[in-house]
This record gives structure tokens, C-alpha cells and sequence, in this order.
């Protein structure tokens, strides 16, 4: 392994735990509720977040815009990032129940096919660019285009588990599951951020100093009450979608795949 | 017209001073700023598209209420007792904390309305302009999506009427599949054309170069700097400048890194914008507003709880506030001064 693979390695890890603490970094703060001063420092630290998982998100860019991005890489980033865009619009021009978004579909299967890098600039940029074209831009974003990433990156790393090419029907039903799985944990870990800062009952609501085990108790509360029904819908979207598109998308997906990376090896005597 | 690095100032001013308000006067003034700014300095605005932000307020403020009243059983001014056996819910619901989730409300319906005028009125292109020419590759993939949207939109619907001249309707998910499919595959011939124009005219010529083992290794420690900073914050240790420290060495090397490889990409504008007097004058309005929401943060505050009392109003905040209102006071002057000219022509 040469010493670019091992420094890219470090910058990813480095990258995803900033990505991580900025979800959970509310945990860590040591305020008590009716303090204005406390509450003040609570909303600079969401404000300093932004800006770490943006400067985090550069880092990895410029980073993974370094690995020699040949064009068809690019050109068919940019046609992938279109059509999850165009797919955004019917999310927000037709009345789709809950979080149901057609975008996580392509992403998975992208990602799946196309490999974790891929799947992870997909994400992001599909993210950044369905946030400009309907007006999705704000502090949330940063958030979800790190969260879309991890979609589209561990899709990738599903395709070293399942053989591919083998039994699509296999891999549309696991990657359905893979997908339900996903439209949950998009909605748990997205609410992570603000929670420990959002108001609410006790038995709902993050206070300093509980232990580990009420936090979760707390936020599984919080998460059933607030958000679970409205995820369950991004997560039977996306598993119905990839179970009824996965198949033929897979193997049109693979067919370029094949087209897009051929490699002439010269032959040796 | 107002320059995108202004809007991009506006927007975050806002968010910052949104972030640090809980006086529900101050949050009313913010409101007030983000209609009259939208209406002022996006007067082509479709017609629905003032109503998003009033549609949103409408369903905001009466839920955040709603669930803060029921779920919050604080403050003195009893409205009425929900039984005690219902899970959650069950106890006194109190007028402060109906405010207090309308206050909430509130708040969330001027984050939104501002950066649904910040959408409004800077194009998307101009937006992608101001991305660091480090990210240039990120800068053509976003400029291939864009571009590829009206055409992918277009092959949906070719798409979607030849299938419907074969017969075919849409009634349930897997109708999509003779849809999908040819979209997705006319979209990746197409990129493959794209590819090979791409290369014909050179493009990857000096994109196979790696990022130079010295600015990876930089954006490491940069990294590794922000992550034990932010650390060394969050866990108090005893020198809470040496985390903030941490943390600036961090975002410098990055920046560094940013600035290092854009100074490699060459960059050309067919007609580069000017940056002019109104744009400093609506810089200095958002600063002076930022400054407020930086470090007036215990005048924004209100609390309803445990006793309700009138939000104290200090004149000097709310006239900080006003910095917002800056671009359109500018545009409206810029409007008015070319109706002259056209009039005295």
C-alpha cells in the first residue's frame, strides 16, 4: 500500500469522525436548561458544527477530487447526480406520504455498482444539487449531504459482502433490505443533531449528566413519538422501489459499468 | 443587483441571529425584515412562491405550539388539566408553554422564509461561481448535472408519451420500470458521449495529476487538529483557548490546503461582476447585524417559564436588527434610480 493510500485512508477517518461527533456532539454539552447564557453557548456550538462539517466536507473533496478523477468519472457523476435531481422534483411536487424520497434509490444502487467513492460523491452531490434547484438550501444541509454520502459509501462496500452478477434477485431483495434499513437510520441519526437542543417532555428530552442508557431510552422515545412513522415511509419507499427497480437497474447499471472501466492489458508471451 | 457573496452573508447573519433569539419581538422584527427584503429585491417572483413561507408558518407555529403545550407541563398559568394516566401528554397545559412552542414556531418559519429568499434571488450559477477552483472537478460535475436537468426532464416526459402511445399506464410501482429504465440508459449514453467529447478536447490533461503527498498530508493534521480542538472543547479541558487554538491551526491548514490547489487550476470569465458601493453598504447592514446576534445574546433571550411576563424590548438590538433590511433599501433605491433615467429619457 503506497503512503497516498494510507494519508487518503487517514483523511476519510479523520473526515467521518468530525462527520460523527457533529451528530452526537450535543450529548457532550454541559448546559442546564433556563440558563440564557447556557442556551446562548448551545446555539454558538450548532453554528460551529455548520461550519466543522463543512470544513470537514471540503477536506474529503479536495481529497477525493485528488485520486485523478478520469472524465468518464465525471461525466457520468454528473448524469447520475441529474437524474436523482429531476427525481427530488417529484418528491417535492407530488404529496409522497412521510419521508418517502425517491433520491436514496439511485444513490444505493449507484454506489452498490459503481463502488463506495463513487456512491459517496453521488450522495453528496445529489444532495447539494436537488438543494439548489428547489430552494433546499440551509443549515441542514451539510448534515444530509454527510449522511446521503454514508448512504452511497457503505452501498459500495455491500458489493465486496454480496457476490454481483450471480443472482440479481438475491441482490435487489438484500439491497431493498439494505434500503429500509437506511430510510430509519437517514431520519435517526439527521434528528441527532438538534435533539439535546429541541424542548419537550422529560422522559423525551436530553439532560447533562444522565447515563448512556437513558440517553438511548430517551432518544428512542423522542424518535418513536416524533419521527418513526414518518421514516417508516422513507424506509417501505425505498425498499418497494428497489425491490420492483433494483433488478434492471442493477444489470443497465453493470452493462455501462463494464463499458465505462474496460482496461487494454498488453498481452504477454 | 445585490452581489451572492452579500446574499450568502445575509442568509448566514440570519441563521445566526435566529439561532441565538428567543424574544418573541425580536423573532416578529426578523419576520418582518425577511417579507419585506423578498418582496422588494425578488418583485418576479411567481405567485405562489410568497405563500411557501406563509404556508409553512401556518402549519409551524400552530404544531409547535400544540406539542409543546401537551408535552411540556411548566409555568403557572394553568388553561387546563389533561388527564394524568395519558402517556405524556397527561398534566397541566400551561399558556407559557403554548409560547413558547409558538416562539419556537416562529423562529423556524424565519429560518425558512430567509433561505427561501436567499433561493429566491440568487441563481444557481452564480451560487456555483463562488466555489473555490480547488473543487473544480466537483464544479463540472455540478455544471454537467445542471445542464443534464431540463434534458433529463425532457426524456422523462418523451419517455413517459411514447410508452403511452404503446398503451402503457401508470398505476402502480412497477409500471415505472419501462419509464426508468430507458431514462437511466439514455442518460449514461449520453454521459458516455460527453466522456469522449470531454477527453477529445482535452479535459483529464492535467486532472490525472494526485493531490501532492504534502498538501494530503496537511489536510490530515488540519483534520486531525479540528477533531482534537472540537474535543478538547466539548470535554472542558483546562485551557479552553488552546482547543479554540486547535481548532483555528485546523481550518487554517485546510484553508491552506484549498488555497494551494486552486492556485493550480486556471480559471477564466467571459464577463467577471464588479463588486460596487451597494454591496459594501449591504455588507456593512448584515455585519452590523451579525455583530448584534454574536454578542447581545443575553438581550435576545426571553424565557416564558415560570411566570409570563412582556419580552423586554431594547431599541439599540432592534435597530441592529435592521442591518438586515439593508439590500432592499439598496435595491429599492437602485429601482427607483433607473426609473428617473428611464424617464428622463
Amino acid at each position: 500500500m503506497n503512503a497516498h493510500r494510507i494519508v487518503g485512508g487517514v483523511i476519510h477517518a479523520l473526515s467521518g469522525a468530525i462527520g460523527l461527533l457533529a451528530f452526537i456532539y450535543p450529548f457532550f454539552l454541559q448546559t442546564q436548561r433556563g440558563s440564557a447564557i447556557n442556551f446562548a453557548h448551545s446555539q454558538d456550538a450548532l453554528l460551529v458544527t455548520v461550519a466543522l462539517v463543512g470544513l470537514s466536507l471540503m477536506a474529503m473533496l479536495v481529497e477525493l477530487q485528488g485520486q485523478a478523477v478520469s472524465a468518464k468519472t465525471v461525466a457520468l457523476l454528473g448524469v447520475m447526480v441529474a437524474i436523482a435531481s429531476v427525481l427530488r422534483f417529484i418528491e417535492v411536487a407530488v404529496p409522497i406520504p412521510g419521508g418517502f424520497s425517491p433520491i436514496f434509490a439511485p444513490i444505493i444502487l449507484a454506489g452498490y455498482v459503481f463502488g463506495g467513492r463513487f456512491g459517496f460523491l453521488m450522495g453528496i452531490f445529489t444532495l447539494l444539487l436537488s438543494g439548489l434547484i428547489t430552494g433546499g438550501i440551509g443549515p441542514w444541509l451539510p448534515y444530509q449531504m454527510f449522511t446521503a454520502g454514508w448512504v452511497g459509501l457503505t452501498a459500495g462496500w455491500l458489493s465486496n459482502i454480496i457476490p454481483q452478477g450471480k443472482n440479481l434477485k438475491f441482490e435487489a431483495v438484500t439491497l431493498s433490505a439494505f434500503g429500509f434499513v437506511w430510510g430509519l437510520l437517514y431520519g435517526l441519526i439527521i434528528n441527532l443533531y438538534f435533539w439535546p437542543l429541541a424542548s419537550g417532555p422529560v422522559e423525551q428530552t436530553w439532560v447533562s449528566g444522565i447515563s448512556f442508557k437513558e440517553i438511548l431510552t430517551r432518544y428512542a422515545a423522542f424518535y418513536a413519538v416524533t419521527s418513526l412513522g414518518w421514516d417508516l415511509a422513507r424506509a417501505v419507499g425505498n425498499a418497494a422501489l428497489i425491490l420492483f427497480l433494483g433488478a434492471p437497474t442493477i444489470r443497465a447499471l453493470a452493462r455501462f459499468q463494464r463499458r465505462f472501466y474496460f482496461e487494454v492489458s498488453p498481452a504477454h508471451d | 443587483m445585490i452581489d451572492t457573496r452579500v446574499w450568502l452573508l445575509w442568509a448566514v447573519t440570519i441563521l445566526a441571529l435566529a439561532s441565538s433569539i428567543r424574544n418573541p419581538l425580536y423573532v416578529i422584527i426578523l419576520l418582518l425584515i425577511v417579507t419585506v427584503v423578498g418582496g422588494a429585491c425578488n418583485p418576479d417572483r411567481e405567485r405562489g412562491a410568497i405563500f411557501l413561507p406563509l404556508r409553512f408558518a401556518a402549519t409551524t407555529i400552530p404544531l409547535a405550539a400544540l406539542f409543546n403545550g401537551l408535552t411540556v407541563h411548566l409555568g403557572d398559568a394553568t388553561l387546563f388539566h389533561l388527564p394524568d394516566w395519558l402517556p405524556l401528554m397527561g398534566g397541566a397545559v400551561t399558556l407559557e408553554a403554548l409560547i413558547f412552542g409558538a416562539t419556537n414556531g416562529l423562529i423556524l418559519t424565519a429560518i425558512f422564509g430567509g433561505f427561501t429568499v436567499f433561493n429566491q434571488v440568487t441563481p444557481a450559477r452564480d451560487l456555483m461561481k463562488l466555489t473555490p477552483r480547488a473543487f473544480h472537478e466537483a464544479g463540472v460535475v455540478l455544471s454537467i448535472a445542471l445542464n443534464f436537468i431540463p434534458q433529463t426532464s425532457r426524456s422523462l416526459k418523451h419517455i413517459r408519451e411514447a410508452q403511452e402511445v404503446r398503451g402503457h399506464r401508470v398505476q402502480g410501482l412497477r409500471d415505472w420500470l419501462p419509464i426508468v429504465v430507458p431514462l437511466l440508459v439514455s442518460g449514461l449514453e449520453r454521459s458516455m458521449k460527453l466522456a469522449e467529447a470531454m477527453v477529445a478536447r482535452g479535459y483529464g490533461g492535467t486532472s490525472d495529476e494526485e493531490l501532492p503527498l504534502r498538501n494530503q498530508a496537511l489536510l490530515a493534521l488540519g483534520l486531525a487538529a479540528l477533531l482534537l480542538g472540537w474535543l478538547g472543547h466539548l470535554f472542558h479541558i483546562a485551557w479552553p483557548a488552546a482547543a479554540w487554538g486547535l481548532v483555528a491551526v485546523g481550518a487554517a491548514l485546510i484553508a491552506g490546503v484549498v488555497w494551494s490547489a486552486s492556485r493550480s487550476v486556471s480559471h477564466t470569465v467571459y464577463r467577471e461582476r464588479r463588486w460596487a458601493v451597494h454591496d459594501t453598504l449591504a455588507a456593512l447592514g448584515c455585519g452590523l447585524t451579525l455583530v448584534v446576534a454574536l454578542t447581545q445574546q443575553e438581550a435576545l433571550y426571553y424565557s416564558p417559564y415560570p411566570h409570563l411576563t412582556w419580552p423586554v424590548f431594547d431599541p439599540l438590538v432592534g435597530l441592529g436588527i435592521l442591518g438586515l433590511l439593508a439590500p432592499a433599501i439598496l435595491t429599492a433605491q437602485a429601482g427607483s434610480r433607473q426609473k428617473k433615467v428611464a424617464s428622463n429619457r
